[in-house]
């Protein structure tokens, strides 16, 4: 077990270097640099802008600025932000990520707590009308966009009945202690269920197929004739097995959760990850945007290596060694 | 498992361009900065109406605010780029003078002043006795601090861009190579009078007097380039300014206060608080509704299409005004070589002329055959204006008595177009140029305007109605836009583009110069050219009347010549909820005297 996640772990390493030569060389391929797109005051002289990129050295060959980037990630320095002036890419990653990370926990733990009951109970009464209005609602949560299920939310239950508040993530900066916890989940209910929201749906379709497939499978029924009881059935049986792709599908969940946030951080001006990344990849501003994808790719990494230990867990048929 | 591998490479790369996409198509704040406030101009209508409330004003409450956008979080005058952070800076730091609703400068953190006879030497005599927000006095060293500051060799490494305020000034080469520790464009006389010199006599010094001031005392140990990461250029109670309003709380990216400074030299704010807060652009009319936003201004305002609804909403009241932008279609004229683009050189002796707009008539024509009026009306539901020359029309200098105005005539178009042996030689709808080859315009346009993008189909159509043929091409994002339009050793004929200007000046040599980098027309007129620095040169350009009839002049030949049409000038917005008092907008802002607003249900 020990050696198969050290194996693991040592894969990541060039999958990570191949990955970081991916997007600098997209980032950089994509046209204009931090500058280009806000040289549109008169009163300020271009040469200005030029000195600046000097200095930072987007005038050098792009291996060179790679190298250069390259060598400050190994020894820890994510460098300086380009378009927040004088602010490290780690203070500013370091800053948003509570955030991100809270919303997308609070959104998963919603997704988890609805679909997986919902799901099963759908299963064990197929073709009822719970079913039917599970399945629809499914095919709603799938369809319905981000951004348009947010509006919709902010609308109803923010400006027209008044429960939550539409954006950010505290009220003041007067509250504080057991209060300040309890306003920022009042803050991050809309947009978690928003962010949930796509994902509870695809957990309810999984959970429910799923569960159907191992209820008609030959040991469910082999358990029902030696007389097991159907709680134990479920519990025991039918929910072990039924979990596997589920915790699959966690794994990449991260990484879904987080392009996910981008969309509904805007929506709720929620200052996360997600905002930070997109403003990034406008601005140009090279080394959020190297940080930023590496730290969703060690996460999806990640992910991956707890799925799959899980997997272990959950299944013991499967052994690593 | 191994599969698994494979698999997790390939979902990062489909996020990573899902990302990438997201990017593309969505974020209309922050992809051009300066462009923003382009949305607007007309004819001021105030809906002011100032009724006095017998109670008269009444000390205290909290004002909340809002904008679309989290500021970068540079909250030093300096070096802050972005209309977010001028949002706070304008209540909590103070420039030595102001200008007025006529755009004429007044007092501000100098109450009088007085110029030498060519116009070298400009004397500020400071107000007395006014406090810095931590109780230190300000004095001529902070003014001259301040320009030490714009001057000093590392300013424009460490980030800062505002060099435009202190090139004129005498002896700023020899200061910013670092030949010299002196600099000797401003000196303070004494503690309470400050001169600035110009190397040479200068038309509009107060413009170059107007910086904002930092507080010397604060940053006196800090080296220039040090000055952005540090926490007096950013952290709230750190931040320190003359202004009536102090910086003291922020929940970074969310929301920003700032509190009532008490020792304010001309009498503390009625207001306790005023709060920014940055809310989603598309709930905002929602918020204002609710009364959970008090009030929205610059960059944005509220939407054109926003405005007969909030005006229904009736707490809320409507400053509507013409803005100092606008938006324009430009016309290549000329386009650089491949090695002059290489060397980031622009020599117009260089230039190769654009064969398919070459004559004038042409662009008249098309200028003709753009239905500007119809843009406003359709796009910004009225709440604009066409403008007829590229000054803002709130400027003494703007003229349009000897202007060609283009106003939309499709017959007068086809028959320029007729006359000049473009016709259609092969019925297959479109023009071809009078030798019977094909005559295509490209046209290209940058997303980020909502505004602007939907406008170049529409344009297209236009012009297709007098027989040209368009080729609209896929809009670009801004930062690869500009870039394109820059580099323009390209195919381009057509763009668009916005301008938002500054109201201190209206010389247009920035834009329109010929050897100016924004000339994105790549405009090349001797005689523009001369009226431009004609309208520059002292002594002459002293006095506003001759620099008036220059203009006048100028104006005619840029209507003429047509380096690009200015398609509208949006107006701007602004909106608040009536329990809000004292407001007395400018034509540039509506943060004019904050410390005189007052809110009616303060307790």
């Amino acid at each position: 077990m020990y050696k198969y996640i050290i194996r693991r772990i040592l894969v990541f390493i060039p999958m990570m270097i191949i990955l970081s030569m991916i997007i600098f060389g997209l980032a950089k391929a994509a046209p204009g640099d931090p500058f280009t797109g806000r040289i549109l005051d008169p009163t300020v002289n271009p040469e200005v802008f030029e000195q600046q990129r000097e200095a930072l050295g987007l005038n050098d060959p792009i291996p060179i600025q790679y190298v250069n980037w390259a060598s400050r990630i190994i020894s820890g320095d994510f460098g300086e932000s380009m378009y927040y002036k004088g602010r490290s890419v780690a203070s500013l990653i370091w800053e948003r990520m509570p955030n991100t990370l809270y919303l997308g926990l609070f959104a998963l733990f919603i997704t988890l707590i609805v679909a997986i009951p919902i799901g099963i109970y759908s299963a064990r009464n197929p073709y009822s009308m719970f079913d039917y209005g599970a399945t629809t609602f499914g095919f709603f949560g799938l369809a319905v966009p981000n951004f348009f299920f947010g509006l919709i939310a902010i609308y109803l239950f923010a400006i027209k009945l008044g429960w939550f508040p539409s954006q950010g993530t505290i009220t003041g900066t007067e509250i504080t202690g057991l209060n300040e916890f309890f306003d920022r989940l009042h803050h991050m209910v809309l947009p978690g269920i928003t962010l949930g929201l796509a994902g509870t749906a695809s957990y309810m379709r999984y959970m429910r197929s799923e569960v159907l497939d191992v209820l008609s499978s030959d040991y469910i029924r082999t358990a029902k004739a030696k007389g097991m009881s159907d709680r134990n059935v479920l519990y025991k049986h039918t929910l072990r097995n039924a979990m596997i792709p589920i915790i699959t599908l966690m794994g990449f969940e991260f990484g879904a959760l987080l392009s996910g946030a981008i969309i509904t951080e805007q929506v709720f001006s929620y200052p996360g990850l997600g905002t930070l990344f997109i403003n990034s990849i406008t601005n140009r501003d090279y080394p959020i945007i190297m940080a930023i994808a590496l730290l969703l790719g060690v996460t999806i990494l990640i992910g991956n290596l707890l799925a799959d230990i899980f997997y272990s867990i959950v299944d013991p048929r499967i052994r690593y060694d | 498992m191994l599969f698994k591998h494979r698999w997790s490479l390939l979902v990062i790369s489909f996020f990573l361009l899902l990302g990438v996409m997201l990017a593309a198509c969505g974020n209309e704040d922050s992809s051009e900065p300066q462009d923003n406030p382009s949305e607007t101009e007309d004819e001021g209508k105030e809906d002011e109406t100032k009724e006095e409330e017998a109670s008269g004003p009444i000390s205290g409450g909290t004002l909340t605010g809002a904008m679309y956008s989290a500021p970068a979080g540079m909250f030093n005058p300096i070096f802050y780029e972005e209309a977010y952070e001028a949002n706070i800076l304008s209540f909590t730091h103070e420039s030595l003078v102001g200008q007025n609703e006529s755009l004429e400068f007044i007092p501000g953190l100098a109450k009088d002043w007085e110029t030498n006879e060519d116009q070298t030497e400009l004397t500020m005599y400071l107000e007395e006795g006014v406090k810095w927000h931590d109780g230190e006095e300000f004095t001529a060293d902070d003014v001259v601090f301040t320009y030490k500051s714009i001057a000093d060799p590392n300013y424009v490494e460490a980030g800062g861009i505002r060099t435009a305020y202190v090139q004129p000034l005498l002896g700023y080469e020899a200061f910013v190579n670092g030949e010299t520790d002196e600099f000797q464009g401003v000196e303070a006389i004494d503690e309470y009078t400050v001169k600035f010199k110009f190397a040479e006599p200068n038309i509009n010094p107060l413009y170059y007097a107007s910086f904002t001031i930092i507080p010397e005392h604060v940053f006196a140990d800090i080296p220039v380039a040090e000055m952005p990461e540090a926490d007096e250029s950013r952290q709230p109670g750190s931040v320190i300014g003359t202004g009536p309003f102090k910086f003291t709380e922020m929940i970074e990216r969310e929301q920003y206060v700032l509190e009532r400074h008490e020792d304010y030299w001309q009498g503390a704010a009625y207001l306790d608080k005023i709060v920014w807060k940055v809310v989603a652009q598309s709930v905002m009319s929602g918020l204002l509704e609710s009364g959970e936003i008090d009030f929205v201004a610059d960059p944005n305002g509220i939407q054109p299409a926003d405005f007969e609804m909030v005006q229904g909403l009736g707490n809320i009241k409507i400053i509507e005004q013409p803005d100092f932008g606008y938006q324009i279609m430009g016309f290549k004229h000329n386009h650089r070589t491949a090695d002059d683009v290489d060397a980031g050189t622009i020599n117009p002796d260089n230039w190769v002329p654009n064969e398919k707009l070459a004559d004038p008539k042409i662009r008249q024509a098309i200028a003709y055959a753009i239905n500007r009026d119809g843009l406003i009306e359709g796009l910004l539901y009225g709440r604009g204006a066409t403008l007829n020359s590229p000054i803002a029309k709130q400027f003494w200098a703007y003229d349009e008595s000897e202007t060609t105005n283009y106003t939309y005539d499709v017959d007068k178009a086809a028959s320029i177009l007729d006359d000049l042996g473009y016709v259609d030689t092969n019925d297959d709808g479109f023009r071809e140029d009078p030798d019977g080859n094909e005559w295509v315009l490209n046209f290209d346009y940058p997303t980020g305007n909502e505004l602007r993008e939907k406008s170049a189909p529409l344009i297209e159509q236009m012009l297709e109605e007098v027989g040209i043929n368009v080729n609209l091409r896929q809009p670009k994002e801004m930062s690869a836009y500009v870039e394109d339009l820059t580099n323009d050793n390209s195919d381009w004929d057509l763009y668009l583009i916005g301008w938002s200007l500054g109201s201190a000046d209206p010389d247009p040599t920035g834009l329109w110069g010929t050897m100016a980098a924004y000339n994105f027309s790549r405009w090349n007129n001797p005689d523009s050219e001369e009226l431009m620095q004609q309208a520059l040169k002292a002594p002459d350009a002293f006095e506003q009347e001759y620099r008036k009839e220059v203009y006048k002049e100028w104006q005619k030949i840029f209507s003429e010549d047509l380096p690009a049409v200015i398609l509208y000038a949006q107006n701007s917005l602004w909106a608040y909820n009536d329990r809000l008092q004292g407001v007395e907008p400018l034509p540039f802002t509506m943060y004019n005297d904050p410390h005189l607003w007052w809110v009616t249900d303060a307790e």
